[in-house]
């Protein structure tokens, strides 16, 4: 295994902690949306804006492809995946695990699998092997994560 | 319950899923053009079930403030970068980073909006969160 990337470099850093932030507008927005129309609505609203402003991006930049060899099909199939993630939430926030809940248990899927996928080097990535610092910086970020869902509402 | 716990876990199971499948198929074309098909292959895919179930339209979602309607586009930046993200630094990383930032940028869009919560809580989730961040941060082992 080659030496792994790390997100030491400062422009993936902030990268990934900034599209956190973005994340966390995407719910505030999305949510509100549900508040008014649908749970359904409140994702294919977003989906079809975010679609047309692909279609622009797409036309203004015209980015490369980087390979010239065509990706596998099922490569296309990430936005199903996304699709009944919102389908299951919508059922497991309406449960008696309610909004916290229901993020708290998928931030343990997400990380576990995530683990399992880098140690594998699943769907054509990388494959990494975690060290016992990423392990301590995970444990940290978690349980502030968990003290945030769980405490940090009006006491 | 224990269905609903196993539902819960899917669904992050399935961002993850999502992420690195769109991250594959960046390594192939661009970000950019990941996020394009992820946004159009999940409209499809959501206005199949919308036809299935019905119910699309209910509700009052003419009623809701113009701003609701911008999780599109940000939506659109964000997959584009968890693309360009996850074969640069994994799946793990990846995840681990945008929880921290969307926790910390949670709390501080709460105070924003002026939402009640708890301040110590808030005080000791945060600094446990950027601890963590601290420890990825320094390279050395």
């Amino acid at each position: 295994m080659s030496d792994p990337a790390r997100p030491s470099h400062p422009l993936l850093f902030a990268a990934a902690f900034g599209a956190g932030g973005l994340l966390s507008l995407m719910v505030l927005f999305n949510g509100t949306l549900a508040g008014y129309g649908s749970l359904l609505f409140s994702s294919w609203v977003p989906h079809l804006t975010g679609s047309i402003l692909a279609i622009v991006i797409l036309l203004a930049l015209r980015p490369r492809r980087a390979s010239k060899t065509r990706p596998p099909l099922w490569a296309y199939l990430g936005g199903v995946a996304g699709g009944v993630t919102v389908m299951l939430t919508s059922a497991t926030m309406n449960s008696a695990l309610a909004l916290s809940g229901t993020i708290a248990l998928g931030l343990a899927g997400q990380m576990v699998f995530s683990l399992f996928a880098d140690i594998r080097g699943l769907f054509g990535l990388p494959q990494r092997m975690p060290k016992p610092r990423d392990y301590l910086a995970l444990a940290l970020i978690i349980a502030g994560s968990l003290v945030l869902i769980f405490l940090g509402g009006a006491p | 319950m224990i269905l609903f716990a196993a539902l819960a876990v899917m669904a992050g199971v399935l961002v993850s899923l999502s992420r690195q499948i769109n991250g594959r198929l960046a390594l192939s074309t661009s970000a950019w053009e990941s996020s394009f098909w992820n946004h159009i292959v999940g409209l499809a895919f959501i206005t199949l079930a919308a036809i299935v179930f019905g119910g699309l339209f209910a509700g009052t979602p003419q009623d809701a403030p113009w701003w609701a309607y911008l999780g599109g586009p940000v939506g659109f930046v964000f997959i584009a970068a968890g693309s360009w993200l996850i074969p640069r630094i994994g799946a793990a990383q990846t995840a681990l980073l945008i929880i921290a930032g969307q926790m910390i940028s949670g709390v501080l869009l709460d105070i924003i909006m002026g939402t009640a919560g708890n301040p110590l809580a808030r005080i000791v989730g945060v600094a446990l969160i950027l601890a963590g961040m601290w420890v990825a941060r320094s390279a050395k082992d």
